[in-house]
């Protein structure tokens, strides 16, 4: 039997105890360093697989009942906004996507702006624009398949497609003209480098 | 004459043998029926397995499977269509549904990568728990034994003779 005696006991129980204090507080400092360097959420679900790649398939047909396929907007930037009439963002945006839509109208080669329906019926649609203007075509998506397609969850998101049909840009949330102007203007400007 | 009779063994350590047969018996049974086919799914039964393992994500802790959110029945449509063209498997839709959404929309987290820290760490803390405890009552156990030294009772000695005198006494 080892004769450590009470005092060495007491000792040694105090060593351990200062050991298992300080890895405790190690476990907690990273942690804590895990939490403040990881990214905002928002920021993270901006991101998207889809982005630098191919956009997904879109076949719809639009308010109008024409048909519209992405495939066939090939050589013009396209912006899909996706919209629902009683989303309270998507109103507050709505009149900046109409200036941002009227001052693209006046340019060499304006931008293809669409509204993607979310879950809203065709006349809610159309009245919402007959009082708020905007000018431009509305995608059905009633079964929901181009907003899983761009992994849309909350509505309003707009997505910026160049010429050659890959994804660009995701914004979430309501957009500014200012904001939409200025993105823009910077991957035109690298798509012309390139 | 009286002989000795011989030590018997402990009730528990008769029936340790029979425990263990229960338990090697109850451990099998569970591989066979976790690992047993239980044949074709239907179209609708692949869907709702599918469902069931996708977080809505608009909600609070909602499957898509009971979520009646516009995301979720999208999402539900998705599955529904992919399931019906048949091109891919569970494991490719559900996938394919985490590539859109992103790792939030599963509801059980993935084996690998920081997520597999969900599963390792409460093993890694349990074990680490069990053998903390065992190793304590081995302590404790060899402590009971402890002899002091000769500093120890110098040091009680030294206590005792400081002590005043009235310690001992009966009150009233």
């Amino acid at each position: 039997m080892r004769d450590r005696g009470i005092g060495g006991s007491t000792a040694f129980r105090g060593r351990r105890s200062s050991v298992i204090a300080t890895a405790v507080g190690i476990v907690v400092a990273l942690f804590f360093i895990v939490l403040v360097v990881s990214s905002p959420e928002d920021r993270e679900s901006a991101a998207s697989p889809l982005l630098g790649n191919p956009a997904p398939v879109v076949k719809s047909t639009t308010l109008d009942d024409m048909q519209f396929e992405l495939s066939r907007r090939r050589g013009s930037w396209v912006m899909f906004n996706f919209f629902n009439s009683t989303c309270v963002p998507c109103r507050q945006e709505h009149p900046e996507l109409v200036a941002f839509h009227e001052a693209q109208a006046a340019a060499g080669t304006p931008t293809e702006l669409y509204s993607v329906i979310n879950d809203d019926s065709d006349n809610a649609v159309r009245a919402f624009f007959e009082a708020n203007r905007g000018d431009w075509s509305k995608i059905r998506d009633d079964d929901g398949s181009i907003a899983v397609a761009f992994g849309v969850a909350k509505v309003p998101e707009t997505w910026i497609i160049d010429p050659n049909g890959y994804v660009r840009m995701r914004f979430i949330g309501a957009v500014t003209k200012n904001l939409l102007d200025e993105k823009l203007t910077e991957l035109q400007a690298a798509f012309e480098g390139m | 004459m009286n002989l000795p009779r011989p030590r018997s063994q402990s009730p528990r350590l008769k029936s340790w043998p029979m425990w263990m047969l229960m338990g090697i018996v109850t451990v099998c049974l569970l591989a066979i029926g976790a690992g047993r086919e239980g044949g074709p799914l239907t179209q609708q039964e692949r869907i709702d397995g599918i469902t069931k393992r996708l977080a809505c994500p608009t909600c609070d802790g909602e499957s898509v499977f009971v979520s009646q959110a516009s995301a979720a029945v999208n999402i539900k449509n998705e599955v529904a269509r992919q399931v019906a063209a048949g091109q891919r498997d569970d494991e490719q839709i559900v996938a394919f549904i985490e590539d859109r959404f992103g790792g939030r929309v599963l509801l059980v987290p993935r084996a690998t990568g920081f997520d597999s820290l969900v599963w390792v760490l409460p093993v890694s803390v349990l074990v680490c728990s069990v053998a903390g405890l065992a190793a304590t009552f081995r302590r404790w156990r060899r402590e009971q034994g402890l002899v002091p030294s000769d500093d120890d009772r110098a040091l009680v000695a030294q206590l005792l003779a400081e002590e005043p005198e009235d310690h001992d006494e009966v009150p009233g």
